[in-house]
């Protein structure tokens, strides 16, 4: 019944834009599935890690970059140019991850912010490589064979297939070996180790995917607003990925999802409900008082487990 | 020569700044574990709050520094019962979210209150600079220098002298040993959030009439807070001191003779190298808490 | 997973149905504006919504157009690319908005500009200064602002007078300071002027002494400045506690010299403005008796006079759509469209009538805005010595 579930859900993703009212929703729902990928790349570090990237925006930066620098600049089609821009994130993912691994709590937070501070200054005054400040405009649409995927309907479906794929991949690396041996490290590092956990091998690797993902979502970004900029690097990008995992219930794998969808919807229903003068205010308010009251996040706290029961014990203070 | 005095002495005077704005930070962190991403808010709130005084209530440099920090302690207080003591068990990203709530929210109210246009706090100084040989310094600056040394001097005498700040650095060395020698944590922490928010809106009181005051100005404050905490360690004041003045002189040093559009790559760049080589930060004697 | 899915679909169902569309209204003509509302540069970005507001009441007092009140749907784009992009679906799609006035900064132009060209909805650009705006073939695009060349051209006749011989630069580090420097950069050199350091700063950024300090040693006679009003009072102020001793010429129309004069007070003394409005003697500029009712407009307002020089852009684009709107006789995006290429109107700036600029085919559409220099003497703002006496 689980499974029946799974498919009810797929479905309705899939028969979404049938329903949609507008295009705007379906803006929206672009919107929601990217910051689904950047979400659920984040949890595997945040989540199934314990550790707290801030820097997680450089690689969803990275990624956008790549792709719009291979299709403007080299004329490279959108597929090698997505295939480029999550091989580059991840080997960016590789190095704090080698980098980084003997930090943990906030010194990993800080390194990480630090990291993409510098890749955002990078971008900013690198002006032959990024065009600096002014940013990217005319990043071209993506097209599959003879179709253009320029539409939204198509586009929509595209990020689809990217949220079920990292959804896929995430699901598939939590419950094998190396996600038992990740949350064993989150738990308990040094008993992990004393047992046989190879702590650097898969905290890398879980670097290495995280940083992958977000540079799928970042490609995935760039060839939807077709511009980019230097205001990818921007913090509020993290911050809001950050809301989305731990909100919607972190090392939990339906959770970065429903975080990302309540957390791109929030704003644009802000939009609609409040006047200019207060989105921001109850957007704060709004955040202090979910986290407040739902510390561990929605999908924990609705007692939802997923096929095997995930963890809920409090992450390790350090 | 000259140049490289000027650029010298501005890092001293920047340095002085950020050390003001990070000791208040070091200790939150240090000890409570919170990476509190709102500490610039306090800093813009104490700023807005002196602005009001001197300004709007007509009062003395002092007493607006004065009601500033009061204010600034008394908003942390509040925080800090009502919604850090009951997440004490949560973990460090939960007690960050919150902050970065309670700091969007205060930023967008001083928006509202405020509205976005910058405010300049009057101050009683010759705004003529006091030329030294080759280099120049404005008074305000070379005040409000002298007085952030004095404020850190007086935090650091609170925490070695006082019974408060004993209690506060046994619960830093060992929380659950501290509880069981009677110190009551939930009182530490209220106190020493109380205490760095405080600090941070003396920073906000002190610099606010050197720069300008706009509901945005926190973010940087933030940052810089935190650049200034790594280097110079966890919980660690003199560090913190010393971390601020290597930051600004850095930058300076760094703007003026390699690329200003890096500056602020500079500092960063410097955290990474001191994480790796040095993870408890630069001035570090004790171990870093686990 | 069921469970799992059942509170997923709730969540979507609720998002979903507080997004929903209202019921329909017809009566009113709306107007979209997109503007950086909080954030960094709000200050600037409310400035001009306070300017459209009064061009909406003007015309609503006057009948509005054919008939039906203006109504204008404002929306903040929080100084980031991707929310000028959704906002600007919001207002074309779910508010069905005929024009759009926006979006301050370039990057948020630039992001928004896909959108308008999706959907055919025309925008215009009231402050964003990059070259690129206009020249990517982007047909949906009218510009009202200048763009950096425009303005380094009208300051080209002054040169010989300002005795600029060697310059430096001081910017912001965006698309606005960088295309700064290079237009005027150009233009200084043709003149035969000594072009020294670039020096930049970051957008948010209180200290520059750094910056005061290298600039110093660089022996040159004039600064040109391109930031907004908050870092050019920092400058100021900087640059006077380290005796840097030059000329000071703003450029990009966003200085405010009024509150440059209450903030960096004897600073400010001597420094030379380029402003595309004069709120201070409103009869020298192109239509007195509109810039005259504009600054009165504002003052009963209690608005702050400093924000004149931002607030103009606000009136000038929206009276340019209403205009449009009235000449294509109805509110749909294309017969707007074409409409703006016939308008022409008095705006507070000036003249507003548009030439084609960009790629033959896919041109957009650039007026040319009247350009102005005062300078701050006597810790009053006047036009410059060498324009005083004619």
């Amino acid at each position: 019944m689980t499974r029946t579930g799974g498919w009810l859900l797929v479905a309705g993703a899939l028969a979404l834009p049938l329903w949609l009212p507008s295009p705007y929703h379906l803006h929206v729902a672009i919107m929601a599935g990217i910051f689904g990928v950047l979400a659920m790349s984040l949890n595997l570090l945040l989540g199934y890690t314990g550790q707290l990237s801030l820097g997680h925006a450089a690689f969803f930066g990275i990624g956008a970059y790549t792709s719009a620098l291979l299709t403007l600049k080299l004329d490279w089609s959108f597929w090698p140019a997505l295939a480029a821009a999550v091989a580059v994130a991840g080997a960016a993912g590789f190095v704090i991850g080698r980098l980084a691994l003997k930090l943990r709590g906030a010194y990993f937070v800080l390194v990480t912010i630090s990291f993409a501070g510098v890749i955002s200054l990078v971008s900013v005054n690198w002006i032959e490589l990024t065009n600096g400040p002014l940013g990217l405009p005319g990043v071209p649409a993506p097209e599959l064979g003879p179709w253009s995927l320029r539409t939204k309907t198509a586009y929509y479906y595209l990020v689809l297939a990217a949220v079920g794929l990292s959804y896929l991949v995430c699901r598939r690396l939590v419950r094998s070996r190396i996600g038992r041996a990740l949350v064993a490290l989150r738990e308990n590092e040094p008993l992990a180790e004393s047992v046989g956990v190879d702590v650097t091998h898969y905290l890398v690797l879980a670097a290495v995917v995280s940083a992958a993902m977000a540079g799928l979502g970042g490609s995935l970004y760039a060839h939807y607003t077709r511009f980019v900029s230097p205001e990818v690097f921007l913090f509020t990008y993290t911050v809001t990925m950050v809301i989305m995992v731990v909100a919607g219930g972190k090392g939990t794998l339906a959770g970065p999802l429903v975080g990302a969808v309540l957390f791109t919807a929030l704003p644009e229903a802000l939009r609609a409900a409040a006047s200019w003068q207060w989105q921001m205010l109850a957007y704060g308010v709004l955040l202090v008082l979910l986290v407040f009251f739902l510390p561990r996040g929605i999908v924990p706290r609705l007692g939802v487990a997923l096929r095997r029961p995930e963890p809920v014990t409090p992450t390790a203070r350090r | 020569m000259a140049e490289l005095l000027q650029h010298l002495l501005n890092g001293l005077v920047l340095g002085g700044t950020y050390a003001l704005l990070g000791i208040g930070l070091t200790l939150i962190f240090g000890l409570m574990n919170v990476v509190n991403f709102a500490h610039g808010e306090f800093y813009a709130l104490g700023a807005y709050v002196s602005f009001a005084a001197l300004a709007l209530a007509g009062s003395d440099f002092f007493v607006a520094l004065l009601v500033a920090i009061v204010a600034g302690a008394a908003l942390g207080w509040l925080c800090e019962v009502a919604l850090l003591r009951p997440l004490r068990n949560e973990s460090i990203d939960t007690t960050m979210l919150v902050m970065i709530g309670v700091g969007i929210a205060m930023q967008n109210a001083e928006l509202l209150g405020w509205g976005g246009v910058a405010k300049s706090i009057p101050h009683p100084f010759p705004t003529a600079p006091l030329v030294l040989g080759p280099v120049a310094i404005a008074p305000l600056r070379l005040f409000v220098l002298v007085l952030a040394a004095g404020l850190i001097a007086a935090a650091w005498l609170l925490i070695q002298k006082t019974k408060l700040g004993r209690a506060m650095r046994a619960t830093f060395q060992d929380r659950d040993t501290a509880a069981l020698m009677g110190v009551s944590i939930g009182r530490i922490h209220a106190a020493t959030f109380a205490f760095g928010s405080g600090l941070a809106a003396a920073a906000g009181a002190l610099l606010g009439p050197i720069f300008l005051v706009y509901p945005s100005m926190g973010d940087l404050a933030s940052l810089k807070a935190f650049s200034v905490v790594i280097l110079g360690g966890l919980g660690n004041l003199p560090g913190a001191t010393l971390g601020g003045l290597l930051l600004g002189i850095a930058e300076e040093l760094g703007a003026g003779y390699i690329s200003s559009g890096y500056r602020d790559a500079i500092g960063f760049v410097i955290i990474i190298l001191v994480l790796l080589f040095r993870p408890s930060g630069l001035f570090a004697r004790q171990e870093r808490i686990a | 997973m069921s469970n799992c899915s059942i509170v997923l679909s709730a969540l979507v169902l609720v998002a979903l149905a507080t997004l929903a569309v209202p019921g329909e209204s017809q009566a009113p003509i709306k107007i979209g504006v997109i503007e950086p509302l909080s954030g960094p540069v709000a200050a600037s970005g409310n400035y001009v919504r306070m300017g459209a507001e009064i061009a909406r009441d003007w015309l609503n007092a006057k009948g509005g157009i054919a008939g039906r009140k203006i109504d204008l749907l404002i929306e903040d784009n929080k100084s980031d690319p991707k929310e000028a992009a959704s906002a600007a679906e919001k207002l074309i799609v779910r508010d069905k908005v005929p024009a759009i006035m926006g979006a301050w900064g370039s990057s948020m132009t630039l992001a928004a500009m896909p959108k308008l060209e999706e959907y055919g909805v025309p925008m215009v650009v009231e402050t964003s200064s990059a070259a690129a705006i206009t020249k990517r073939g982007n047909p949906w695009i009218f510009r009202i602002s200048p763009p950096s060349e425009m303005e380094a051209l009208g300051l080209e006749q002054y040169v010989d007078k300002l005795g600029v011989k060697r310059v430096d630069f001081l910017a912001v580090n965006t698309d606005w300071g960088r295309g700064s420097i290079t237009a005027f950069g150009d233009m200084l050199k043709k003149k035969g002027a000594a072009v020294g350091v670039a020096e930049f700063m970051d957008q948010s950024a209180t200290d520059m002494n750094a910056q005061i300090t290298k600039i110093k040693a660089t022996g040159g006679d004039t600064l040109f400045l391109t930031t907004a009003v908050e870092q050019i009072t920092l400058v100021m102020k900087q640059a006077q506690e380290q005796r840097l001793g030059r000329k000071i010429v703003t450029t990009g129309g966003s200085s405010s010299p009024t509150q440059l004069i209450k903030q960096a007070g004897a600073a400010a003394e001597g420094s030379y403005h380029i402003v595309f409005f004069m709120p201070w003697f409103p009869e020298s500029m192109p239509d007195g008796k509109l810039a005259k009712a504009f600054v009165d407009e504002w003052a009963k307002r209690g608005h702050p006079f400093e924000g004149l020089t931002e607030g103009f852009r606000g009136h000038d684009g929206i009276a340019t759509i209403a205009e449009a709107i009235r000449v294509a006789g109805k509110d749909d995006p294309k017969a707007v469209r074409e409409a703006l290429w016939s308008v022409s109107l008095m705006g507070v700036n000036g003249p507003i009538k548009f030439e084609k600029d960009g790629p033959a085919g896919k041109e957009s559409g650039q007026s040319k805005p009247s350009i102005f220099v005062v300078q701050i003497r006597d810790g009053k703002v006047a036009l410059p010595d060498f324009l005083a006496k004619k």
